[in-house]
């Protein structure tokens, strides 16, 4: 065996250093051969070993999760156990192999097609997703006919590193950071799901590595450095020693900044700032609070609808949002309206061009009894007053119109119905697209508040996808062209008098807060545990030179010359800064 | 043998949960179970089945059920399909 050290490269998007064991996840549909069979008692046999090996497979995976996920799983297994337990589907299985003397993996694999194709002609988008479902239990019974292993990630051992193509949103909210150590992936770029997620649970993530699977081996030690966007393969002994010194010198400085995390997020000169946390579960509530947020700017909520690959009910999506505005007591909660389309896709919905397709706002707006069902849970969590609500990428002003034309006739039906609810919710819009951006002025009237989504905001200002490897580097949000419009949409808020934050990407880059600062933002939210730093920072600067800043930043050209221009000006008023701002 | 046709009134139609609801009550009757819709006709007690007919909201659904306790069962799935029972 090969034990020559290999360093392969990917792209940094979730920051930490691991030393794990490689667990490799990569699905593939397995392959089917059709073959005559002389037994055709024994091919019955395999069958019903196949389904009760599965079974077994599953109830296993069931438990498993009860105890270790709060996730809303378990209703999905339960559906798919009783899809192996269809006795009348079992026996037309029978019957084929009984008929046509093949292979049962040959008779399963065609009915289960024919069966699937039913659903993937229904004018309903729901039940052509559930065809997916469907072929996720059938292909786990497949591989257990063809003596293959099916892994999900829920399987991982505690200490593993995933390796993979790629995670679909679905996989990769099952995540368990007390069993996964960090993710590596071939696919995936800063903004994908699996960034987000590794973000979020404060592990770190390497993606958008060229020919990772083929290099690696399951079981093996490997670094996953996500500080400077490594996986490294048979490290050498002094290797290993370096890193478990920087990542005991990286737990150092995290805990150095934890006394300024309670302190008011103020400037020198005293001007407050809305330091808030991103979030996408309920478990991240208690570390943004120690972190020392001042509210959640951003609470994303499709991870409800991919972790339970369906629609969450209105009481499920009740019960989370009054929870998480009841545990962050007086402090604002901005919900974010379903987010799904994109990298998002609802499983099973393909289509050409999905970030400029059918996504977000668009999804709700032609899908009103899923949208309404969404606002009713907003609306009823908003009845202790610190809830707000935001709509996702907002290109039109009629698009805002329509969005608070379909929540205020929810609010009449829960009037009517006599529930309960917030009346006066205020209503946000994401501005993520270079339109809206445009269009700002206008579209301050109308609304309460503005977040500025950088992250689109920069992929369609400079028509760059950042899960492309090929062009990823095209790819930056100190451009100036997305700081013009950012400027431009703090002037509209201002004039309006309405709140303008920030909660992409670049409000977690601690290298751009005197920059935002100084364009007149009033709000940053960020992943929690940048919060303590980001404090450090904006205790340090005052709005005068951060206006300085800003103002310069705007007359240059290229990304590279403001990213120059805030490493030198970050350096000069603080010289101590431990961890280098990233570049 | 007796039957009813109900609406689906249930905002996503009757999918998987409903769908499982639906199969676990059939089960406990000793009755035929079959649900009919656009002509195509399925047994109630095959989840995969009941899914194929992707029973859309509004869609229109005969329940025929037919055995010694078919009237407790025309009743009580009658009230599942109608979503009478639970929420979604």
């Amino acid at each position: 065996m090969d034990t020559k050290e290999l360093v392969v490269h990917g792209i940094p998007v979730s920051k930490g250093i691991a030393i794990g064991k490689v667990f490799i996840y990569h699905v593939i549909t397995p392959s089917i051969l059709e073959s005559e069979i002389e037994d055709v008692e024994t091919e019955i046999e395999r069958f019903h070993g196949a389904v009760a090996k599965t079974k077994k497979d599953l109830l296993l995976l069931k438990k498993r999760i009860g105890e270790e996920m709060p996730l809303d799983l378990s209703h999905f297994l339960e559906a798919q156990l009783m899809m192996l337990d269809d006795a009348k589907f079992n026996s037309e299985v029978v019957e084929g192999i009984k008929r046509e003397r093949k292979n049962c993996e040959h008779i399963y694999h065609k009915l289960i097609t024919t069966f699937t194709g039913k659903l993937l002609v229904s004018k309903d988008a729901y039940f052509r997703e559930r065809s997916y479902d469907i072929w996720d239990i059938a292909n786990r019974l497949l591989r257990n006919l063809l003596g293959e292993e099916h892994v999900t990630i829920l399987e991982a051992p505690k200490g593993s590193i995933v390796v993979t193509n790629d995670l679909p949103p679905s996989e990769a909210a099952l995540i368990n950071p007390k069993q996964i150590l960090g993710v590596a992936s071939e696919m995936g770029g800063v903004t994908s799901h699996t960034a987000i997620m590794a973000k979020a649970l404060e592990i770190p993530a390497v993606l958008g590595v060229h020919d990772l699977l083929a290099k690696m081996i399951e079981g093996e030690t490997i670094v996953l450095d996500g500080e400077r966007g490594l996986v490294i393969k048979n490290p050498k002994e002094s290797r290993i020693r370096n890193y478990e010194v920087e990542i005991e010198r990286l737990e150092e400085h995290k805990r150095s900044l934890i006394p300024a995390a309670q302190l008011p997020p103020k400037t020198k000169d005293g001007k407050y700032i809305d330091i808030s946390a991103n979030i996408e579960f309920l478990s991240e509530v208690s570390s943004a609070i120690r972190y020392g947020a001042e509210g959640v700017g951003l609470f994303r909520t499709e991870f409800l609808y991919l972790a339970k690959r369906g629609l969450p009910t209105e009481e499920e999506q009740f019960q989370i949002y009054y929870s998480l505005a009841k545990r962050m007591k007086h402090k604002t909660v901005i919900i974010r309206t379903f987010d799904l389309g994109g990298d998002k896709v609802r499983a099973g919905y393909r289509e050409a061009n999905p970030f400029l397709g059918w996504r977000a706002i668009r999804v709700c707006l032609d899908d009103v009894g899923f949208f309404k069902t969404q606002l009713r849970a907003i609306l009823r969590a908003a009845v202790l007053g610190n809830v707000k609500v935001m709509f996702p990428m907002i290109a039109t002003i009629e698009e805002l119109r329509k969005a608070k034309i379909i929540l205020d006739r929810t609010k009449q039906d829960l009037t009517r119905e006599k529930v309960e609810f917030g009346a006066d919710l205020a209503v946000g819009i994401m501005v993520e697209t270079p339109s809206a951006a445009l269009m700002s002025e206008h579209l301050a009237r109308e609304c309460d508040f503005f977040s500025i989504g950088s992250n689109d905001l920069t992929q369609y200002t400079l028509a760059v996808d950042r899960g492309n490897e090929r062009i990823h580097r095209l790819f930056d949000h100190f451009h100036p062209a997305v700081l013009k419009l950012v400027a431009m949409v703090a002037d509209a808020a201002h004039k309006y008098n309405i709140m303008v934050g920030v909660c992409g990407e670049i409000a977690s880059d601690i290298l751009g807060l005197p920059l935002l600062v100084g364009l007149g933002v009033d709000e940053l939210s960020m992943t929690p545990s940048v919060i303590p730093e980001a404090k450090y920072i904006l205790r340090g600067i005052k709005v005068s030179d951060a206006v300085e800043i800003a103002r310069q930043c705007l007359t240059l050209r290229t990304p590279l010359e403001v990213r120059r221009f805030l490493s030198r000006s970050i350096a000069k008023t603080f010289p101590d800064l431990l961890t280098a701002p990233s570049v | 043998m007796i039957n009813t046709t109900i609406i689906i009134k249930n905002e996503y139609g009757l999918h998987a949960l409903p769908a499982s609801r639906f199969v676990k009550a059939a089960d406990k009757f000793q009755c035929d179970v079959r649900l009919v819709k656009d002509g195509i006709e399925v047994d109630g007690k095959s989840i995969m089945g009941i899914l194929t007919l992707a029973c859309e909201k509004g869609s229109q659904v005969e329940l025929k059920v037919d055995g010694p306790d078919e009237k407790a069962a025309l009743e009580a799935l009658g009230k599942i399909l109608e979503g009478a029972d639970v929420g979604h």
